[in-house]
């Protein structure tokens, strides 16, 4: 029986769901254990607690919850992953490829402009198809940086991996924005109908 | 091992003794009570054997009470009846107005609303006096609470009360400060649609993705919830706090004056106007065409015809905009209606015919609507409160809610900074770190607000309280740590801290729309006959309870895990606290006993920490994954 007299360190979100450090997340396995650890620490166990057990517990439950949401999003995932490896993503370096600046100028008028199109939902779904395809593309990025990152800790390339995630991060920042702004404008455009 | 024996009235002391918890739906147009008798949930009836509380209240000129605050009243269907002839002093739909203010407040309302001095809650002008939204409430409240007092025999050890899943913070403390005047101890608020859920998921055990669609009197929710396992978990929800079948007799409504040419209806006409409304659109459920009368002054009587066609063209655009709520509903979700499993129907305007077939069309599926639509939410809540209050209970159940809206920070310019994003699931605590503005600068303004508009001035203000003692800095150079927490019950605090200097405040958010702890203590002492006494009696059980509570949880870790978790003289300590403190509960100082029990809380947090972690260890034993790189 591997591991079971190994007490699991509450020091990260991937150790407190039984879940291996790695950017490919076992989805199944990450839900099941999340609904495990609820099932035992939430707060309506402790309705009839004191009430220091119900603060820890609401605590803890919150601590699960981020956990949660965390792992489940990549882009969430490649952040917390970074910070695992000591890099904060600061506000201020956002230097960005100029080609892909370009293109999300782009994008972004496009959207801008959506009335003066004949039919703007058939347009804006063309742009969110876009958008949603860019993002794969970035997830399958992060995926195989990932991997050579976590599977050789000695390698001498690291530092410079750890560099080109960041800024795919970034990327996905910009493209995630962009996509919550396509499903906006779907829904005024719905209301409106 | 001695017991701590101390007996509240009606209520045994004796462990596992089933306790009295009730789940209740207190909707816009009619309420329910339920409970758990057997294993079974049911709605429990009044003396008359009716199930249905009509929400209204008759408030009656005070003739017999020298208290201003006690009110003569008539609820249920004598006052429903009586709204025709009295309808300045007949509240009816007041859900509609907890938590707002008065520029909230629909202009179409025929009720005089007036703002008191002292006091942000409008009061409503009746023969009794002026009244609050939340007073009003706490009358459907009382009255319901002896119905099941008197039906269970005993009094009631917890409730959960149910809130549209839309309700904003303010709307949620008004239904609790509701409860509290009615003398009733409040569990949880648990959401509409989710208390469907429940009672429609525990009571065909289908797992997957269902979708509750909620369309009442007043609002309208959808909600999308997964089972799997005795697990309720709520993927998303969204709707609208003032759309519901009201809606459709106003349609009808305004269709008759304008065809009535009725210009300036007063009062009792408006009156007689809805309910023919209401009539013609519960005929329509079930006919192709009804007839409508109105008796006018002067005998001037104006009939007419409405067909189901006219009346689904009126419909049309308010059942749409359900649709546009279920749509958002779905993308939080992130699922498709290919994902989904069932639509349930849920609430009284789901009978009109318009609206499933709409709703049917949207997710391609038939909905179901073989569950009572009344009775579903009263009985998903009853169920809730028999796990909270502890009653051992069969089947294994936990319930995931969410947040539903955003909650965030006014920055600079008047924009909104999200810091819990709606649909998180809930317990969450969340930080966000800001920063000063100009040089110098000592203090901060820190405003909260709810809603997901990106300006300030189209969402929902909550709090506003202010940081100060910033040490002097260069603009930008303080890192002030805001941190919002949302507790079980959906509450919410916030707290600041600059983290340089230590510099910390923090507060209870108290909706700006709410009643004042101060006004609420006015109208419960007011209740009382013998009010400073029965507060302190009030005050001293409340915490002999917890002291109760406290030992009886503490006894029960020990025997469980003292020997696993514990040395001989940490447990030998823990020990000797709770056998004081059970002497001091003995006593009559409450003041006593609240420090007794922090001094217990002390001594055993570090036992608490550990047992939840091997909690956490236990639960995931088998999980874990072989190697942990």
């Amino acid at each position: 029986m591997p591991n079971n007299q190994k007490q699991i360190p509450t020091d990260n979100y991937f150790s407190l769901l039984a879940l291996p450090v790695s950017f490919n997340i076992d989805r199944k396995a990450l839900n099941n254990n999340y609904h495990e650890v609820q099932k035992s620490i939430h707060p309506d166990n402790y309705a009839n607690g004191s009430a220091l057990e119900r603060r820890l517990s609401v605590q803890k439950a919150a601590q699960v919850n981020d956990a949660l949401e965390t792992l489940k999003d990549p882009l969430k995932r490649s952040i917390y992953l970074l910070l695992l490896h000591g890099i904060e993503l600061n506000e201020k370096d956002n230097k960005m490829d100029p080609m892909f600046l370009m293109e999300q100028m782009e994008l972004r008028e496009k959207l801008s402009q959506l009335e003066s199109f004949d039919d703007p939902l058939v347009v804006l779904d063309e742009i969110i198809d876009d958008v949603n395809s860019r993002i794969k593309e970035l997830v399958t990025e992060l995926e195989n940086l990932f991997q050579k990152i976590l599977s050789d800790k000695s390698n001498s390339e690291v530092e410079k991996l750890l560099e080109q995630v960041k800024s795919q991060v970034l990327k996905m920042q910009f493209l995630n924005r962009l996509q919550e702004e396509c499903l906006n404008r779907e829904e005024d455009l719905a209301n409106q109908y | 091992m001695a017991l701590l024996q101390i007996s509240e009235p009606g209520q045994s002391s004796a462990p596992h003794q089933h306790k009295l918890a009730v789940g209740i739906d207190l909707g816009t147009t009619n309420s329910l009570i339920a409970t758990v008798r057997s294993g079974l949930a049911e709605t429990i009836a009044d003396e008359n054997g009716q199930h249905l509380l009509p929400s209204v209240v008759q408030f009656l000129p005070d003739t017999l009470s020298d208290n201003e605050n006690t009110y003569q009243t008539e609820v249920g269907h004598q006052a429903k009846t009586n709204a025709v002839n009295d309808p300045l002093n007949t509240i009816i739909s007041v859900k509609r107005y907890m938590g707002r203010g008065l520029d909230d407040i629909a202009e179409h309302s025929v009720y005089r609303f007036i703002e008191e001095e002292g006091s942000v809650v409008p009061r409503i002008h009746t023969a009794a006096g002026n009244v609050s939204a939340v007073e009003v409430s706490a009358e459907i409240l009382k009255k319901l609470k002896i119905q099941a007092c008197n039906a269970l025999g005993g009094e009631l050890t917890g409730v959960v009360i149910t809130v549209p899943a839309y309700f904003d913070d303010a709307q949620r403390q008004a239904t609790k400060d509701a409860a509290k005047l009615a003398g009733l101890n409040v569990l949880r608020l648990i959401n509409e649609p989710t208390a469907a859920a429940v009672a429609y998921g525990l009571d065909t055990g289908n797992e997957g993705i269902h979708v509750i669609y909620d369309l009442g009197g007043g609002t309208f929710d959808i909600s999308i919830l997964k089972l799997s396992k005795g697990i309720f978990e709520v993927l998303s929800t969204a709707g609208n706090t003032s759309l519901g079948g009201d809606d459709f007799d106003q349609v009808i409504a305004h269709w008759m004056m304008s065809e009535a040419q009725i210009t300036d209806p007063d009062a009792a006409l408006q009156r007689q106007v809805l309910d023919c409304a209401r009539q013609a659109k519960e005929n329509l459920s079930s006919q192709d065409c009804t007839s409508i009368h109105i008796e006018l002054p002067a005998d001037k009587n104006w009939h007419s015809e409405l067909s189901l066609q006219q009346f689904e063209k009126m419909l049309n655009a308010l059942v749409r905009k359900t649709l546009v709520s279920c749509r958002r509903a779905l993308r939080d979700a992130d699922i498709e209606t290919s994902d989904i499993q069932d639509v349930v129907m849920v609430g009284g305007s789901t009978r009109v015919p318009l609206v499933r077939q709409m709703v049917g069309e949207f997710f391609s599926l038939e909905p179901l609507v073989n569950i009572d639509p009344d009775k579903v939410v009263a009985i998903g809540a009853a169920r809730q409160a028999d796990v909270l209050v502890g009653n051992k209970t069969d089947e294994d159940m936990l319930l995931l809610d969410i947040t539903p809206l955003s909650l965030g920070l006014e920055t600079m310019g008047g924009l909104t900074e999200k810091v819990i994003h709606r649909n998180t699931t809930i317990p969450v605590a969340r930080a966000q770190e800001f920063t000063t503005f100009k040089d110098g600068q000592t203090a901060m303004a820190i405003h909260v607000v709810q809603g997901e508009r990106e300006l300030i001035s189209d969402c929902r203000s909550l709090a506003r309280f202010e940081l100060r003692g910033i040490p002097p800095m260069v603009a930008g150079a303080a890192r002030i740590r805001v941190t919002f927490q949302i507790d079980a019950d959906g509450l919410l605090s916030v707290s600041a801290r600059e983290e340089t200097s230590g510099v910390e405040s923090s507060i209870q958010v108290k909706p700006s729309f709410g009643l004042s702890d101060n006004e609420i203590e006015t109208m419960l002492k007011d209740s009382f006959s013998h009010a400073q006494d029965d507060i302190d009696a009030r005050k001293l059980r409340e915490e002999q309870v917890e002291a109760k509570r406290v030992v009886e949880a503490l006894n029960s870790a020990l025997a469980e895990d003292a020997q696993k978790l514990l040395s001989t003289d940490e447990a030998a300590e823990i020990r000797q606290c709770i056998d004081e403190l059970i002497q001091v509960a003995q006593g009559a100082d409450q003041r006593a006993i609240k420090l007794k029990i922090e001094q217990v809380d002390k001594a055993s947090a570090e036992f608490a920490q550990r047992r939840m972690d091997a909690s956490i260890n236990t639960a995931l034993a088998g999980h874990s994954v072989d190697d942990i790189s």
